[in-house]
């Protein structure tokens, strides 16, 4: 790397490493302290259950065991990718998924920093809150509401289509505007909740740039494009990769609860498949290895991100 | 002010920690409770909302058997995976009370003992008051593993349409009788009154409409075979029928998305008309009804007959609804089998079912009759705690219990009325569980059910019924017929 | 450091506000009551059927006020006896796992923070993998019997004290606070861990703020360990109390099949007392937030930066 250190060390290149990070380690001995209760932690709870993605390539007995039951290889995998759904539901996930990236990952961001321009406090704080709410109903209960709200006997939407002169939507049961549901309701219970990482990030913004800029006579949007934003980078970025790892999760326990057999052919992702092609199976390997490839795409998409972000932005996770 | 939060918050841990301290240990010394004493056991149990331990019917088995038995439950959610977790850990419960799906899965992973050496020699009782189908029913491999457990409503009538008989009253129609006056009337409903005509959800294959095409129960038997109804040719004219119904308007839009809840909703809210509820959620039906129309007038329509006039309804038949096991690491085997025979004994049975006579119930002309407020009070999760019936009585003591709501008695008293001569069992209704049904039944349920719901509402032609049945067989269909013919013919 | 400490703190007000900002104020207002008027709605429709009659609520007659207004469901919920001890050992887990998650999350998150940190990449990498890979229930169920944490309150909080993702995002707020900060402690021979305490702590009130209201969330929220690793009722927290009532009314309700379980059939949850549940089991936690907002204050940093 230097090459100048490099000469320095006469004896061995590889010496001299271990001594450099010796010497470095030394220096910030409390540091690299501070990592032990961390890494023991993954160690311990998360490594030492890690030999269980095993159970992918065996078919897994549970009174067996591990150690006892039969390894049948890529079987399981071969079961997922030949299954004559595999292709429509792999890219219904991705449909709903990018979806749910372009339309719902800018929301919380554009919801934080409108909410940072409300300057009532009495007005402001209540909103924080009530907007987080519906982030504690479970999706039976969102979707109970909604089947009430967009039935089409006596829905408070299809009574105001209906007045306006249109044709009722029966939204639960058309296959054109189904997925749009799907977004559109998990919009609505989680974008109040992803705001409260943004304004954590807000609030580290130093109150002294808008000052500055409101001198050099910027109105609110120049501020928001050249302040805020940039302020906020940093974590819509971490987000962003974050998110892409969930990439063929594609809202598996909303998607449980409200779809019907009539919108399988636009909803029917990985996830409600192998629950319903599973059931009453107790299929453990088969799970494990569709888990094992969700996790293997996932991992493969943070990777590229956090290279790509690296590579454009000068910053990533690492 | 900042290292006071600080000091403030590491002393509210500390606190909470050793809080949680006391609480583990405890918890922890009454889990394993018994050991060495041979008059302690452990069972689990499926779930239900109350506390078993607390319950008076745990204390009036402790009293009478002598025996002290720690209750636990499953969870109500994902209790298949739990019971998994705790048999893979050997935890060591001596009784198990299972539902079928779950007793094929242990005992066809060898996690049962075999118990007919223990009966042979504990079950006198047992041997007695369960019936030989029943005990059938709960061989595998040509051994007992459990001892089956019968319910008490088993081979009546569940369901029958209701419709709203003031509106009938008010258009001057009559209930209908056949499928021709069933349209009849749903069109008058659709026209006149502008409300769903009939209501319902989910169950594509709606008991009452399809018994009409001699679709009765799931297995039906034809020329001494076994066949599964989605293979009977009426199966594919019950859906031609349905989904004109559908088309026309004349059943519930919303149908592939209603709840039970929902459709009892929109019934007392005069949205519907017909619906075709359990017995067993009437009360809800009625009152609610009640409150919104204190005027409306639910009637209950009699079997629809065919055209050649003959009517039938389907019944499970006396199935089997809970296995009670012995698993194989439990510690107290005998004892478990000796506790659980304890159990069948004539007056103990009873006092577990009913409570005792004067206190818990009277008993006039034949007839169980509850006192109220004890009985509720102390005999409510009363079913919980069986395992296993005696046979003969239970029926009788069971009506007992719908006595605690009089509109539960009355309809499931007409339910039974109208369905009288009529009933069709399940010719499997007694088969134990095969491999090869246990493991398909669930998945291809599901299949059938969605893929009927896209046929009712026409999202998929009916003309796809032969590529439906075909992949029904071979997903497990053709293995399922199978097995259960071979079964039939052995019988 | 790039901006001057300008004296603008006098008269702020003297700036004027364009029309068109006006505007934005004014729809920016009406946007966000509208949003939160349909965030609410839910809350107050299960507060309506939580205040009603059982037969209103079964019609369908309830929306936003209560129909024949009781109180009895309250009664009932709060006089439960499991459901008071299931309300302890949610609020002692909830306490004791965000207390624990927060320092030990802040102390994985520190040296990650630091790009001198050897192994930095290895470190964090370690953290990310297992986000996406896990071995399954089985061998962590395994793993938890070793240690013989099941069936004790531990198991709750301990395998979920560090999030990998709140560490993510704490190790991202101490990477955007000012290096010069640490550079003058330095220069003042502080260690790392006075550097912690001193700078680094008090500056990041926001995102500890955050991070416990998450851990609090989740913990609050989680049923899922409690369901599989918890045998004695009297460990069993709330959202497991609710799950169970919640399910187990529905079981009772399914439309086809066997004959029910006569006693849980006529034993079912009435709707009301459904609702008044949830909101009972929801309203502490919705409590957190607003006792954590004082510290969302903007431009923690001025005073510091100064100094």
């Amino acid at each position: 790397m230097d090459t100048k250190e490099m000469d320095n060390a006469p004896r061995s290149p590889t010496r001299h490493y271990w001594r450099k990070l010796w010497s470095d380690v030394r220096k910030d001995w409390d540091l690299y302290i501070a990592l032990i209760p961390g890494v023991a932690f993954l160690l311990l709870f998360k490594y030492t259950p890690m030999y269980g993605v095993v159970i992918a390539f065996q078919d897994f007995n549970i009174f067996s065991g591990i150690a006892d039951s039969p390894w049948v290889g890529l079987e399981h995998f071969a079961r997922l990718f030949q299954s004559p759904k595999f292709a429509q539901v792999f890219w219904n996930t991705l449909i709903i998924s990018v979806l749910k990236i372009v339309l719902l990952f800018p929301l919380p961001i554009l919801l934080a920093i409108l909410m940072n321009e409300l300057t009532k406090m009495w007005f402001k704080r209540p909103v924080q809150t009530i907007i987080y709410m519906p982030h504690f109903l479970s999706w039976v209960i969102v979707s109970g509401l909604f089947i009430d709200l967009l039935s089409i006997n006596g829905g408070l939407v299809n009574r105001i289509i209906e007045w306006f002169g249109g044709e009722p939507i029966k939204f639960f049961l058309d296959n054109s505007v189904f997925r749009w549901l799907l977004v559109g309701t998990a919009g609505w219970k989680e974008a109040g909740w992803g705001t409260i990482v943004y304004l954590a990030a807000l609030s580290s913004i130093d109150p002294q740039l808008y000052e500055a800029a409101k001198m050099d006579g910027a109105n609110k949007f120049r501020q928001i494009w050249h302040i805020t934003l940039p302020g906020l980078v940093p974590v819509i970025l971490l987000m962003f990769i974050l998110r892409l790892g969930h990439m063929l999760e594609a809202g598996t326990e909303q998607i449980l609860v409200m779809y019907n057999p009539v919108v399988y052919n636009v909803s029917d992702v990985i996830g409600t498949y192998v629950y319903r092609t599973g059931l009453g199976e107790q299929n453990y390997s088969f799970s494990a290895a569709v888990g094992l490839f969700e996790s293997v795409v996932g991992f493969i998409l943070i990777m590229s991100g956090n290279y790509i972000s690296r590579r454009t932005l000068n910053r990533g996770i690492w | 002010m900042r290292r006071n939060q600080i000091w403030l918050s590491i002393v509210a841990v500390i606190a909470v920690l050793s809080l949680i301290g006391c609480n583990g240990s405890k918890s922890g010394a009454g889990a394993d409770g018994g050991e060495g004493d041979g008059k302690q056991l452990r069972q689990l149990m499926p779930f239900e909302r109350f506390e078993p331990n607390g319950d008076a019917v745990a204390q009036y088995l402790k009293e009478k058997t002598d025996y002290t038995v720690k209750y636990e439950m499953l969870p109500a959610e994902n209790a298949d995976e739990k019971l998994n977790l705790l048999m893979a850990n050997k935890e060591p419960y001596d009784v198990l009370k299972l539902a079928p799906a779950q007793y094929y899965q242990l005992v066809s992973s060898g996690a049962l003992e075999p118990l007919d050496d223990l009966i042979e020699q504990y079950g006198a009782n047992m041997k007695q008051v369960i019936g030989s189908e029943s005990w059938e029913g709960a061989r595998y491999e040509g051994k007992t593993y459990a001892i089956p457990e019968t319910g008490g409503g088993s081979g009546t009538a569940s369901y029958a349409l209701v419709v709203r008989q003031d509106w009938l009253d008010e258009m001057n129609m009559k209930a209908p009788t056949n499928l021709d006056e069933f349209v009849t009337v749903l069109r008058a409903f659709k026209e006149k009154k502008k409300v769903i005509p009939l209501t319902g959800g989910k169950v594509p294959v709606h008991p009452d409409i399809a018994s009409v095409f001699g679709l009765t129960t799931a297995w039906m038997e034809r020329d001494g075979k076994i066949i599964h109804s989605v293979e009977a040719p009426e199966m594919r004219e019950y859906l031609a029928f349905m989904s004109t119904l559908y088309k026309e308007g004349l059943i519930d839009s919303e149908w592939g998305i209603n709840t039970a809840d929902k459709s009892i909703e929109k019934v007392a809210s005069g949205k519907a008309a017909m619906y075709s509820p359990g017995w067993w959620v009437a009360p809800n039906l009625v009152n609610a009804l009640a409150k919104n129309f204190p005027d409306a007038k639910l009637g209950i329509v009699p079997v629809l007959k065919d055209k050649a006039g003959v009517a039938r309804v389907g019944s499970a038949g006396n199935t089997i609804n809970y296995f009670i096991a012995v698993p194989k690491f439990a510690k107290h085997k005998e004892e478990a089998v000796k506790w659980l025979d304890m159990k069948f004994d004539k007056d103990i049975f009873k006092g577990i079912a009913i409570g005792e006579e004067g206190a818990h119930h009277k008993f006039e002309d034949g007839v169980y009759t509850p006192i109220m407020p004890k009985f509720a009070d102390e005999r409510s999760n009363a079913s919980s705690f069986l395992t296993g019936v005696d046979e003969k009585n239970y029926p009788i003591y069971w009506q007992a219990r719908l006595k605690k709501n009089p509109v539960v008695e009355s309809y499931f008293a007409t339910f039974q009325k109208n369905a009288e001569g009529l009933l069709v069992i399940d010719p499997m209704s007694a088969a134990p569980p095969i491999p090869d049904i246990s493991k398909n039944l669930q998945r291809l349920n599901k299949y059938q059910e969605d893929t009927f719901i896209n046929f009712i509402s026409g999202t998929e032609p009916l003309d796809n019924y032969d590529q439906f049945l075909t992949e029904w067989r071979a997903q497990g269909g053709e293995e399922m017929v199978k097995a259960a013919n071979e079964w039939y013919a052995k019988r | 450091m790039k901006t001057e400490l300008k004296k603008t703190t006098t008269k702020p007000s003297t700036i004027r506000i364009s029309a068109g900002e006006r505007v934005f104020h004014a729809l920016n207002y009406i946007f966000f009551a509208l949003v939160s008027w349909t965030t609410l709605f839910p809350f107050l429709n299960l507060l309506a059927k939580s205040l009603s009659s059982e037969e209103a609520v079964l019609s369908g007659r309830v929306s936003l006020f209560p129909v024949d207004i009781q109180f009895g469901t309250y009664l009932y919920v709060l006089s439960d006896a499991k459901f008071m001890n299931a309300f302890m050992v949610s609020v002692t887990i909830t306490a004791a796992g965000t207390a624990i998650g927060l320092i030990m999350t802040a102390i994985a998150a520190y040296p990650l923070s630091k790009p001198r940190l050897r192994g930095r990449k290895f470190f964090i990498l370690m953290y990310v993998f297992t986000m996406l890979f896990s071995g399954g229930l089985i061998p962590a169920y395994l793993l938890m019997h070793r240690l013989e944490l099941i069936d004790t309150l531990w198991v709750l909080f301990l395998p979920s004290m560090i999030s990998v993702f709140n560490m993510l995002i704490i190790k991202n707020y101490f990477e955007s606070l000012p290096d010069e900060l640490e550079e003058s402690a330095k220069m003042d021979g502080a260690t790392n861990l006075t550097i912690l305490l001193r700078i680094t702590v008090p500056l990041s009130l926001p995102v500890f703020a955050t991070i416990a209201l998450f851990y609090a969330v989740g913990f609050w929220n989680d049923y899922f360990a409690s369901m599989i690793y918890i045998n004695s009722p009297e460990l069993k927290p709330l959202q497991l109390y609710l799950k169970e009532l919640l399910i187990h009314s529905n079981i009772t309700y399914q439309d086809g099949g066997h004959v029910p379980n006569i006693d849980a059939v006529m034993n079912t949850t009435p709707q009301a007392i459904q609702a008044a549940s949830i909101l009972v089991a929801t309203l502490p936690i919705l409590l957190v937030y607003p006792f954590l907002q004082k510290y969302f204050v903007k431009g923690v940093l001025i005073g510091s930066v100064k100094g």
